[in-house]
This record gives structure tokens, C-alpha cells and sequence, in this order.
């Protein structure tokens, strides 16, 4: 009878799991060439157009791939598909774009996958990643934009991707083509302590006596050990610094992570760097070892917060917003989509921003990868010219010829409503790479009203200049507080540091996945996030711990990984 | 001596009661949670200030609902979607189940269909394949791509099959004494006496294509055709994962002031309604069913 029921239950459990990932019912007849989607042989060079007007030519139906952003607001019965950036492009280049697909994040990128093993890509799409690139390539679904390039891209769109010392259009030249039309990505310079500093007026405690920004690891630690002690905002369970369970990130900003810790004490975590003429990786060096004993060390004496490795990020988050916490490490960024939680909740509260400066007193920084996010076009395209002339339209003619916005007041309103940039045709960024500092000096000239407003270069300046006056004028809102933190405060911290000459950048190497990365690397970012967690909480030994970790990452498949990379490099 | 025993099975008793206890609540408390971070401000969620229990209470989460088009467009194709594919399911099922039952002699290919219905249990195509499937038919972006690929279900089809093989067989007989044709006697002798089983089986299909996200994502290329857990799926944004991938500080504000946890909760509670009123209607033959139909004579 028992015996019964058992075999009776495991084949109910058997059969349950396997209706669960039985989808279809018959798949005989799926057609199985999904390899040879190699497609026929390019056409040569494609026809010139150039001659013609947008008028005469007819209107060419366009199909794209477009990643979409969660939860964006459009005015009434606007959508991606057909919003004002789009009709403006349909009407400028005499187009009319359908989507093919279009998806979030990551589900984006599988639809791309899923086009890319079906062997039919829309005509223009944007990807992800290198690697992808690289695959679409291999299988020629894509088609060659040098020359199309050179003889339609703007110069003020050229001398955008020049800014970056031929780094960025390196990245999408394979074989001495250019497959892709680049999104670029400047620096945002390192992660930046945020400290309250209502607490530290409230306090009376002044860590940065010539107020040039940088501190040191000691003047860090005393803020922690200060605040937990005098409990500013008054809650239970103070905790003195927080950092995300992974620790460390291969972003220089990573949110939440001890990168300034680490790169204060010359250790570059999750990077691939060379030195002496070898390639490393910077989570195995001594000073990765140091970094992790400093944090030991917090946790040991309690300035850490206890509970690190299970605290995640939006518990993070609850604790500066609750006022537990008053340190926040992050990018430049973060009080306008981080810490407004904290304004949310204590309309009192401020930041100031603090960099970690090493035993020199220098601030090491690395740098980024030239680019994010690329646009590619599919082989037989009859107008490949077209992506170039919407790079055109999008990064220069709409940033810098205003008679457009008048044009179009649609996408004026779009502009000034702040309708996320995401529903233009190609949601990626091109700027330049002194961007960043630029859009600051002018935005300073603005707020002192040294510069009129029409002749501020950037939209978002634009609006960050009246917002920030409103704000030093005692008119404190959410979106003025976090403008006032995001640019005046955090870039102008970046543009004083690199005013002093005070930045170290090291220039890390990005190398395209190998093939011992793709089978070992899961595993060996495992291994790193774990032992780094041990050791920070007392688990392992640091001198030992750190040394076993070592030896293993090589055995691993780390050693080969750097040989593989170091063959790229040569 | 017998106090003794009966106080040992007190405390047995008490402990599996506890157990018991503590299993319904791990289920019962996440739900719980979602409800009341549905009718809690939003500053007290983003400080993770909300259990059981909503804190600042507000229905505005709910308010911003009825005004979501997509939420209530998305809503209407699952529930075309679960009509669709209950139907065709049950239609294709039940014939199905009930000439698996024919023995070998008045089936003659009864062993290959049941040995090709097994097989298409344990190993199906993959996703690529049935993806291109799919795209090649013409099926993407349409209703049709939710409903069709899993139109037959194999395991209902052997549960079902266990039921009917359950029915006395003079049953059956008596019925084609009497002049019914095989059509007859499903109709009117199989399926009313397999009604526990029946209903089993809706329920799981039901289930099933109302919660199923996956074929939404991979098939539905565009926002506006997703079923309702595919859109309430996307809806979660990885903040990290924007980080990553090198989001301007525009983007990540415009994500993160609209992406309002309470109003996330909110649709999840929405969209679990339909459910909680269809179990209790079905649950009284869903035990019944999944028992009866596992043993046969």
C-alpha cells in the first residue's frame, strides 16, 4: 500500500516536471538549417543616393530593432513606435520606420538572439555588446558602414567620436571595417563618498580642511565612527558604512561598492590592466590584498555594517533613507535617482561629495570603454546612409541648430517634458568625451548669468541651469535638489580634481570575451565575490585567504584567461 | 501509561500543527507583504519600513491602475488567451485521452501514438527551433503564438486517459448495446462521468497559460501585445544591470521615479484576482481528479 502511494506520488512529481518544460508537442517539422543563415553574398558597394533628394527618392520603409524602457511616460497615445523623434526623422529623411521588435534590458537582447539564430535581422537594430557584433559579423548579416560613413556622417558628429582618440570607432572596426555606429561613454570618473553633510554641520565636524574635496581612508573612517556615535537623525541600529555583497565593481563609479577604498590604495579591482608588460587583473594584486584588510578591519571594529553580504541593494538604499546610514558611495549621478529617496523622506537632508585620495594625495581613476550600445545595419539594406544620417539629425543637428526644435514644437515639448531618450530611433548616447566637463563649465557660466540661456550648447543644461538657481535661491524641490547634488555638486567635484591635476587615470584593457572566459568565467567572479566576502567578514584569514584565492583563480582557468588576453593585446 | 501516550501525541500533534503552521505562513506571508506594500506610501517601501501590515494606508497605486491602458489591454489579451487555450485544449485533449484508452486490438497504432506522445513529453525541439517554427508559420505578434504551441497537453491527455480507463468498461458497453456510436459514448457517457478529471485538467491549463510569461517574452515582439505576466514581468527594473550597461543619469531618473514599487505590488495583486476566484470554484474536484485519474483498474 505505502509502496503504492510512493511510486504513485514520484511518477506524479516525474510527470509534473516534465509538462513543465514540455512546451510544444511536436516539433518534427522545424525546419533545422537555423546554422546556415549565412544569407547570399554582399552586393558590393551599395548604390549612391546621394544625388537625389529625400523627396524624389520616395519614402523608404525602414524596420528596427529598438531596446524600450520600462514604465516611460508618453504624452497621450504616443508610442514607441510612433512618437514625435520618430515622426520627426519620417518627415526629415522622408521614412517611415515600423519595429520590428522591441523589449527591455535583457529581454532585448534575447529577441536579438532570437533574430540573429532565425538569420533575419531588421534593417537597423541596436545591440548590446562587442561580442554580438562580433557574432553578426562572423555570420555577414551586417553590412560594412565605412563608407557610407565617411561620405554622410556630419563633422560635428566625426569630431564627436574623434574626442575619443580613435577609441571609439576602434571598438566597431573589425578587419579594418566599420560594422557599427557607436554609443559612446565618457568618463564618469570614480565612485564618490556622499556624506550628509547636515549631519556633519549639525556635528561640527570638518573633515576637509581645504575644502579641495579629497579625503583620506582615516578622515572616512572618522566620519563612520562619528556618526554612529552621536546618532544624528536619532534611529536604532546605526550602521557606519555600507557596501553592496559583491564588494567590488569593474565599473570605476560602481554604486554602492568599495572601489575608492580600493583605488585609493592602488588596487583596480574587476579590471584587466597591463603593468611591467604583463596583463593582470587587478582583484589578485597585493594591493587588492591591502584593500580587503582595511575593510576587515571596519568590519572587526564595527564602523562596517554587520550585516554586509546579505544586505542588499534596496536594503541598502532603506538605510540612508531612513537615516541610518549616512555615507553612500556611488557615481556622480546618484542623488538624482538614489539618494532623492533620502530628500523623499527628510527634506533637510544634503550630500556633499568626497573623493578617496591615495598616500600622495592623488586620485586614481580608471578609465571606461570608449563605448555602450551599438547600431548596426543588415547587410542588404538598399540605404545604409540612412543610420548615419540619424546619427546626424539626433547628435547634431537637434543639439545644435535650434530652428529644428521650432520645427518640431512636439519634440520641444518632448525635450522640456524630459520624455526619456530611449523612444528616439537609436537609444544610445553619442557625446563628446569632455562632455561631461564642458556641459559643467557652461552650466556655471549660466547659473552666474555670464552666459544667456538660448546660448547654452546642451538641452539638459538648459534646464539644470534655472533649477540650480532656484535651488541657491532657497527654493528647495526634489528635482532642484537633485540637479543641485548631481551637477553642481558631483561633476563640479570631477572638474575641480581634474583642474588640480590631481587625477592618476590608468588606462585598463577591455578585452573581447575568450573562450576559457566563457566557460570559467561564472565561476571565477564566484570564487572572487565569495573569498572577498569572507575575508572582509573574519570568515578567512586575509594573509592566507587572500593567497589561496590567488592560487585558485589561476588554476581556475585565470592564468590561461591571461594569456588568452595577452595574445589579443600583441 | 495511556496519559503518557496521549500526551505524546499532544505534543506530536502540537509540533506537526507548528510545522504545518509555519509552511502556510512562508507561503501566505509574501503575499501578504505585496498587498500591503500595494496600499502603503510610497516613501515608507522604499524604506523598507512595510511587512504584513500597509503603513501610511493609500489606494492611489490602485487610482494610477485604472488609468494604465496597457495594464487593462494587456489584461484582456490573457484573458482571451486562457479562453483560447482552455478550449483547444479540452477540445484536442479529451478525443485524444479517450482513443488512448482503445486497447491494442480495437486501436491498431495505439502503441505508436502513446510511444510519440511520450517522447514528445520527455524531448521537445528547444526554443530556437520552436521559435522558428513559430516565426516561419507567421504565428509571431499574434494570439495565436501563446495558444498553439502548447495546444496539446501530454501529460492532461495520460491523466485524463487514467480516469477514463477507470470508468467500468460495461458502462461503455451497455451504451453501445443500446446503439451509441464511439462519438456517443465520449460525449455522453465518457465526459460526464469524467467531470472530476475534466475539471483537473481546466484548472491546470487555466493556471498554466495565465501565469506562463516566457512564450510572451520570446514571441510577443512588442510591448502592446504582451499578456498581462509578461507585461507585469517587465515591469521590474535591474537597476545594476542599467548601471552596467552604461544608462545616461536622464534615464536612470526617469526609470527609477516611474518605476514605483506600490504600483508594481499593485498590478501583481490585480493580476493574481482571476485565479483566487477560479480555485475555489474548481478546487472541490481538483483533489478528487489528480487522485482518482493516477490509479486505473
Amino acid at each position: 500500500m505505502k509502496r503504492n502511494f510512493l511510486t504513485k506520488l514520484t511518477s506524479i512529481v516525474a510527470a509534473a516536471s516534465l509538462v513543465l518544460t514540455a512546451t510544444a508537442c511536436s516539433s518534427k517539422d522545424t525546419p533545422s538549417d537555423s546554422g546556415s543563415v549565412g544569407g547570399g553574398a554582399g552586393t558590393g558597394s551599395t548604390e549612391k543616393v546621394s544625388s537625389e533628394t529625400a523627396e524624389e527618392r520616395g519614402t523608404i520603409q525602414v524596420s528596427m530593432g529598438r531596446q524600450t524602457l520600462q514604465n516611460v511616460t508618453f504624452p497621450d497615445g504616443d508610442t514607441y513606435e510612433d512618437n514625435a523623434y520618430v515622426r520627426m526623422t519620417e518627415k526629415e529623411l522622408n521614412i517611415d520606420i515600423t519595429d520590428e521588435f522591441e523589449a527591455n534590458g535583457e529581454d532585448y537582447d534575447r529577441q536579438v538572439s532570437l533574430a540573429l539564430s532565425a538569420g533575419e535581422i531588421p534593417d537597423m537594430m541596436k545591440i548590446g555588446s562587442l561580442d554580438i557584433l562580433k557574432e553578426l559579423y562572423e555570420n555577414d548579416l551586417i553590412a560594412d558602414l565605412t563608407q557610407v560613413y565617411d561620405e554622410y556622417a556630419s563633422d560635428y558628429l566625426k569630431s564627436l567620436y574623434d574626442s575619443y582618440d580613435g577609441r571609439a570607432l576602434a571598438n566597431v572596426t573589425l578587419d579594418g571595417k566599420m560594422m557599427a555606429l557607436p554609443g559612446t561613454s565618457g568618463d564618469n570618473g570614480p565612485s564618490i563618498a556622499w556624506i550628509r553633510s547636515d549631519w556633519l554641520d549639525q556635528i561640527g565636524l570638518d573633515i576637509d580642511e581645504d575644502h579641495d574635496g579629497c579625503i583620506k581612508i582615516e578622515d572616512l573612517e572618522t566620519v563612520a565612527r562619528t556618526f554612529m556615535d552621536k546618532n544624528p537623525a536619532n534611529v536604532d541600529n546605526v550602521v557606519g558604512i555600507a557596501f553592496a555583497p559583491w564588494l567590488t565593481s569593474g565599473d570605476p563609479d560602481g554604486t554602492f561598492s568599495m572601489n575608492s577604498i580600493a583605488y585609493a590604495l592602488g588596487a583596480f579591482p574587476k579590471t584587466w590592466m597591463e603593468k611591467d608588460g604583463n596583463v593582470i587583473y587587478g582583484s589578485t594584486t597585493e594591493e587588492m590584498k591591502q584593500a580587503l584588510s582595511v575593510v576587515a578591519g571596519w568590519f572587526q571594529e564595527g564602523i562596517l555594517d554587520p550585516q554586509v553580504g546579505t544586505r542588499t541593494w534596496d536594503d541598502i538604499t532603506a538605510l540612508l533613507a531612513n537615516g541610518q546610514c549616512g555615507i553612500a558611495f556611488g557615481v556622480w549621478h546618484i542623488p538624482g535617482w538614489l539618494l532623492s529617496n533620502v530628500y523623499a523622506l527628510n527634506d533637510q537632508a544634503t550630500f556633499e561629495p568626497y573623493v578617496v585620495e591615495d598616500a600622495n594625495g592623488m586620485i586614481n581613476c580608471k578609465h571606461n570603454d570608449a563605448t555602450g550600445g551599438y547600431i548596426v545595419v543588415k547587410k542588404d539594406f538598399s540605404n545604409p546612409e540612412l543610420a548615419i544620417q540619424i546619427a546626424n539629425l539626433f547628435y547634431d543637428t537637434l543639439v545644435n541648430d535650434t530652428s529644428l526644435l521650432e520645427k518640431y514644437p512636439e519634440v520641444k515639448n518632448y525635450v522640456t517634458n524630459g520624455v526619456d531618450g530611449s523612444s528616439r530611433p537609436f537609444n544610445i548616447e553619442v557625446n563628446s568625451y569632455t562632455s561631461l566637463l564642458d556641459d559643467y563649465v557652461e552650466m556655471v557660466k549660466g547659473i552666474n548669468n555670464e552666459l544667456a540661456l538660448e546660448d547654452v550648447s546642451a538641452l539638459e543644461t538648459r534646464t539644470n541651469i534655472p533649477a540650480i538657481q532656484r535651488y541657491l535661491e532657497g527654493d528647495v524641490d526634489a528635482d532642484n535638489w537633485s540637479r543641485y547634488h548631481c551637477r553642481l555638486k558631483g561633476v563640479g567635484l570631477i572638474q575641480s580634481v581634474t583642474e588640480n591635476n590631481k587625477f592618476a587615470w590608468v588606462t585598463p584593457i577591455f578585452p573581447k570575451t575568450t573562450s576559457t572566459m566563457e566557460t570559467n568565467w561564472a565561476n571565477l567572479e564566484k570564487l572572487e565575490e565569495e573569498t572577498f566576502i569572507k575575508i572582509v567578514t573574519g570568515d578567512i584569514d586575509v594573509e592566507s585567504g587572500f593567497e589561496q584565492f590567488v592560487t585558485d583563480w589561476n588554476a581556475q582557468g585565470g592564468a590561461q584567461i591571461i594569456k588568452e588576453i595577452s595574445e589579443q593585446v600583441q | 501509561m495511556v496519559e503518557n501516550r496521549s500526551f505524546r501525541s499532544k505534543v506530536r500533534t502540537t509540533i506537526i500543527y507548528v510545522i504545518v503552521l509555519l509552511l502556510g505562513l512562508s507561503c501566505l506571508l509574501p503575499l501578504l507583504n505585496i498587498l500591503a506594500i500595494s496600499l502603503s506610501g510610497s516613501a515608507a517601501v522604499s524604506a523598507n519600513r512595510v511587512g504584513v501590515l500597509p503603513v501610511d494606508f493609500t489606494l492611489t497605486a490602485y487610482n494610477k491602475i485604472v488609468s494604465d491602458g496597457q495594464f487593462w489591454h494587456s489584461f484582456m489579451i490573457s484573458v482571451i488567451r486562457v479562453i483560447l487555450a482552455l478550449a483547444l485544449n479540452l477540445a484536442v485533449t479529451i478525443p485524444m485521452a479517450y482513443a488512448m484508452t482503445k486497447s491494442k486490438k480495437e486501436f491498431r497504432a495505439r502503441n505508436i501514438y502513446m510511444n510519440l506522445l511520450i517522447f514528445a513529453m520527455l524531448f521537445n525541439g528547444g526554443m530556437i527551433p520552436t521559435y522558428i517554427l513559430v516565426k516561419n508559420l507567421g504565428l509571431l505578434d499574434t494570439i495565436w503564438s501563446l495558444v498553439l504551441p502548447g495546444a496539446l497537453p501530454i501529460f492532461n491527455v495520460i491523466m485524463l486517459m487514467n480516469f477514463f480507463l477507470g470508468i467500468p468498461k460495461s458502462l461503455e458497453e451497455a451504451a453501445l448495446i443500446d446503439g451509441a456510436s464511439p462519438f456517443q459514448v465520449l460525449l455522453r457517457i465518457m465526459i460526464p462521468c469524467a467531470k472530476p478529471s475534466i475539471a483537473t485538467v481546466s484548472l491546470f491549463s487555466i493556471v498554466g497559460s495565465w501565469n506562463d510569461f516566457f512564450s510572451g517574452l520570446i514571441y510577443m515582439r512588442k510591448v502592446e501585445n504582451f499578456p498581462i505576466m509578461t507585461y507585469i514581468q517587465s515591469l521590474n527594473v535591474d537597476i545594476q544591470e542599467l548601471l552596467k550597461s552604461g544608462a545616461s543619469s536622464a534615464t536612470l531618473e526617469n526609470v527609477t521615479e516611474l518605476s514605483n514599487k506600490n504600483l508594481n505590488a499593485a498590478k501583481i495583486v490585480v493580476a493574481v484576482i482571476p485565479l483566487l476566484m477560479i480555485y475555489p470554484i474548481l478546487q472541490k474536484y481538483l483533489i478528487t481528479g489528480m487522485v482518482m485519474g493516477s490509479v486505473k483498474e
